[in-house]
């Protein structure tokens, strides 16, 4: 072999083992803080550095890591400005929305220049369902920064929500073309919400392409596993599909995983092990259902469409409704409305989840179902075929249904 | 705690962290004002001017001046305005903080001759001089730029140069190529009808301050008394007692004489003592931009850059808040407010030993309020939000041009600056007695503060546009510490100490 090309073979094989993008950046702040211990802006690092290994790892012992290096960065500089910004970023990794948009705005008062701070306000208003003002702060972000990746994506996110697909992958596009190429998790990131934009607009085969694509770039990625996997579910190769769900689930332990991997079981036909995924997933769920960063949502979806307790679910969906607004919540809220009977207001509230143009399959699936309950035919057709084109099954198959009785 | 990995949601936030985004965290230099502004040369106000003419005190003038610093000598394309950037004037005449009249004014670029290597040549391979902008004697006028201006109001927009050819004035380049200048620059004075004047164009920068000294963190020239001005320089409106940092360069131009009747409220025009009288004015540049909910097609626009008040995001605004100031419109200014009220720049003074009026400072609020002096008629109702605009009270006759004061309102001539601004008000010398507490107490805290430079380099002229032509490229000179350029010295040498 030519010496040369084996050299270089040889750098790539460095560079690729070298580490992630986090490993690399706890690694230089800690290199910095040997030097320096206690050096406020490598302790603010370090901090950053282990919230974003979390993400790479989904282990949450990374978290404490970044919680504890926050603490002796404040301790070292009372509220400087970097670590409080920090701790804006765990409060939205808490689920505490409401604390870390108070955090965020008086950041913001601090430093209006700050477009990280207008992240999180994004963040933190689109949870609660304050799409206006997570508009407006996505907006600054894009003006103070014009085509700042961050800013892109969030505002990607929103085009989503108001419906506008199409625009959404525009701006998504445009993000993944600013990345670097070394950012490799960001780019595998990237492609997977690609691949999730791709399938809720219906194009399953793009889906795919982005989903591969992604593993591609960042191996075992466990939210392009998710994505593939739902690429798989509709393709009906149910096994493959469990199996990435397993994978998922291995490396990022929580307990929706778990439901979506056990609603995955179910479909490929594997009864029991889907039966004892189920109970684990409704423990483990319960564990945690009174904390901010719960899963009620797939909590209330397990009471609903496998346990057959409509009850239960109410009860969640009406402490999760009133702590936030968002249309997956509102979501949630109208499906438990329905499932014990309540259309009427089930009716009311789907609407409000709808009202902003939000397109997802799920909503749309359960706005079809409600309308079919409250016998209105002509507009449950209307969503469900949207739903179906989405590639929802559920839908597909209450819309086969409706016209079998209308033919009837 | 649990960590979440499900959302998208919460993981854009998670993104946050791998893509970070450097802080602002230097202060920037003064033609050079806000962090990202000042990564955008061309879209740059350097200064926003708003003066009764002393020509014609019918009129209005009000002058757009962007990118800084420009070097006579920079060929071979000079100077061009920027076709993708929007340039607007703005003006609230009904006390709101919003605009009611705005005028924008756009730019095409067309080349000429690409073959040719310079955009202007004269006198050269059987092309004659530059003597004309259009027609016989343009030939070497190779990269040459048009423009439009439109008047928006809520009845709708109209274009004031449909159907004319407006060319802006390119820079000076030399003699050779140009050997009237002056006579090429007159040509570039287009009346509009409706009687509106209007000029675009390259011409010597008015502003004059001494900036290396201010910057050197407030280092001002000892042989110009250090900040605190000798009586001989007060007095002095005609010459320099310390370098002037913009001798010598260029600036871009756009110059508008608008009646003031069409400015106001009523379409009248006021005594001085109606609140109808006065307006507020500021001017913006944008850059096209990405709308969150932007439909495709659809021409939105991103604020890159304002200028009401002369030094108000140089000197009072905090560095971190700089580039939100500038993206931000006046009516939202309340945000700013404690920057105003509490202005770090009268603690800096205040450190050196000069007697500064104590927080909280609503005597500056007469800057970003409609009240009296400058309002006589508005009374406590008619302040309108906080809103850095610059406030003209077009009742108050204009002041000849030989007899205007360099201090303006503080020196008893009141059509200059903080009643709108004209070309030689000395605003750096009224600024920083205004943030020392001058108008709250004259005599405690009048001190006679300025940086020696009392005038601009190139002498304004009595007619519109009334600043100077632009500088010869070929004979371009700079006037620094040590060079020749304040004339009171000896030589004419500058004070360097």
């Amino acid at each position: 072999m030519n010496k040369t090309l084996f050299a270089s073979l040889a750098l790539i094989a460095t560079v690729a083992l070298a580490g992630t993008p986090a490993e690399n950046a706890i690694q230089k702040a800690q290199a910095g803080l040997a030097a320096h211990p206690n050096h406020v802006p490598y302790l603010n690092s370090l901090a950053m550095a282990y919230a974003r290994r979390a993400r790479e790892t989904s282990d949450v012992a990374y978290y404490a890591k970044a919680e504890e290096t926050l603490k002796q960065s404040l301790a070292a500089a009372p509220a400087n400005f970097e670590a409080v910004k920090v701790e804006a970023w765990l409060q939205l990794g808490r689920h505490e929305f409401a604390k870390a948009l108070e955090t965020a705005t008086r950041l913001n008062k601090q430093m209006p220049d700050d477009v990280t701070v207008y992240g999180y306000m994004v963040d933190a208003n689109v949870e609660l369902g304050n799409y206006p003002d997570a508009i407006k702060a996505a907006q600054w972000m894009l003006n103070l920064k014009p085509g700042n990746v961050a800013g892109l994506t969030r505002a990607a996110y929103l085009r989503e929500l108001h419906g506008r697909l199409p625009g959404a992958m525009e701006l998504m596009q445009s993000a993944y073309d600013s990345t670097p190429f070394s950012e490799s998790e960001d780019r595998a990131w990237l492609l997977t919400q690609m691949s999730h934009l791709s399938y809720v607009s219906g194009d399953l085969a793009k889906a795919e392409m982005y989903a591969t694509g992604a593993l591609g770039v960042f191996p075992n990625y466990h939210y392009a596993q998710a994505a593939l996997a739902r690429v798989r579910s509709a393709q009906n190769r149910h096994q493959e599909a469990a199996a990435l769900l397993q994978q998922r689930y291995a490396a990022a332990p929580h307990a929706e995983n778990q439901f979506a991997w056990a609603e995955e079981l179910a479909l490929a036909g594997r009864k029991d092990e889907a039966a004892k995924a189920f109970a684990e997933f409704e423990q483990k769920s319960l564990a945690e259902s009174m904390l901010g960063d719960n899963s009620n949502h797939e909590l209330i979806a397990y009471y609903i469409d496998h346990a057959n307790q409509p009850a239960k679910a109410l009860e969640i969906a009406k402490r999760e409704i009133a702590r936030r607004q968002d249309v997956f919540t509102r979501d949630c809220y109208a499906w438990a409305l329905a499932a014990n009977g309540e259309y009427e207001q089930a009716g009311i509230e789907i609407q409000k989840a709808l009202q902003i143009g939000v397109k997802d399959p799920k909503l749309l699936y359960h706005a079809g179902a409600i309308a079919h309950h409250l016998n209105r035919p002509d507009q449950a057709a209307l969503y469900l075929k949207d739903a179906a084109a989405r590639n929802s099954s559920e839908a597909a198959v209450l819309l086969r249904e409706q016209s079998q009785t209308a033919a009837r | 705690m649990t960590l979440r990995s499900k959302t998208l949601r919460t993981s854009l936030a998670m993104l946050m962290a791998t893509l970070t985004i450097q802080q602002p965290a230097v202060f920037a230099a003064s033609h050079r004002e806000a962090p990202i502004t000042a990564l955008d040369q061309k879209a740059d106000i350097t200064d926003w001017y708003t003066f009764v003419s002393p020509e014609r005190a019918d009129k209005v003038i009000m002058i757009l001046n962007v990118d800084p610093f420009l070097e006579p000598s920079n060929g071979p394309n000079y100077f061009p305005f920027d076709p993708g950037i929007l340039y607007e004037m703005k003006v609230d005449n009904n006390h709101d903080g919003v605009p009611d009249v705005t005028f924008q004014i756009r730019f095409k670029t067309e080349i000429r001759a690409p073959g040719v290597f310079t955009g202007f040549v004269g006198n050269l391979a059987g092309i004659p001089a530059i003597t004309a902008l259009d027609g016989a004697g343009s030939e070497g006028f190779n990269l040459r730029q048009s423009y439009t201006v439109t008047m928006v109001t809520k009845a709708g927009s109209q274009e004031l140069t449909a159907g004319m050819n407006t060319y802006a004035v390119p820079a000076n380049v030399g003699p050779k190529t140009m050997p009237d200048y002056n006579g090429l620059r007159a040509q570039g004075v287009y009346s509009l009808g409706q009687g509106v004047r209007v000029f675009a164009g390259t011409v010597a920068d008015p502003f004059y301050i001494d900036l290396g000294g201010f910057f050197d963190s407030v280092n001002l020239r000892k042989a110009a008394g250090g900040g605190v001005l000798p009586a001989m320089a007060e007095g002095d409106d005609q010459h320099n007692y310390a370098p002037n940092s913009l001798a010598g360069f260029d600036v871009n131009t756009i110059a508008l004489e608008v009646p003031i009747s069409m400015l106001t409220s009523d379409g009248k025009v006021h005594a001085a003592g109606d609140k109808e009288a006065v307006i507020g004015t500021y001017g913006t540049t944008s850059r096209h931009k990405t709308t969150v909910m932007g439909d495709a097609g659809a021409e939105t626009w991103a604020q890159v850059q304002r200028l009401g008040n002369p030094l108000i995001n140089e000197a009072i605004i905090g560095t971190g808040s700089k580039d939100k100031f500038s993206m931000d419109d006046p009516i939202n200014d309340a945000q700013f407010a404690n920057f105003v009220l509490d202005p770090l720049a009268a603690k800096i003074l205040g450190s050196i030993g000069v007697p500064v009026a104590p927080a909280p400072r609503t005597d500056l609020l007469l800057l970003v309020q409609y009240a009296a002096p400058i309002c006589p008629g508005c009374g406590a109702g008619d302040a309108g939000p906080v809103a850095d605009l610059l406030r003209l009270n077009t009742g108050i006759r204009p002041t000849a041009f030989t007899q205007q004061k360099r201090l303006g309102f503080l020196a008893g001539d009141l059509s200059g600056f903080p009643n709108g601004r004209r070309l030689g008000d000395d605003v750096f010398d009224i600024a920083l007695r205004a943030v020392a507490g001058i108008l709250v107490d004259g005599k405690k805290y009048g001190t006679p503060l300025g940086d020696g430079v009392n005038t601009g380099t190139a002498p304004l002229q009595p007619s519109f546009p009334f600043m100077a032509p632009a500088y010869s490229g070929r004979d371009s000179v700079h006037a620094g510490p040590g060079q020749p350029g304040c004339a009171y010295y000896e030589s004419g040498i500058c004070p360097s100490l």
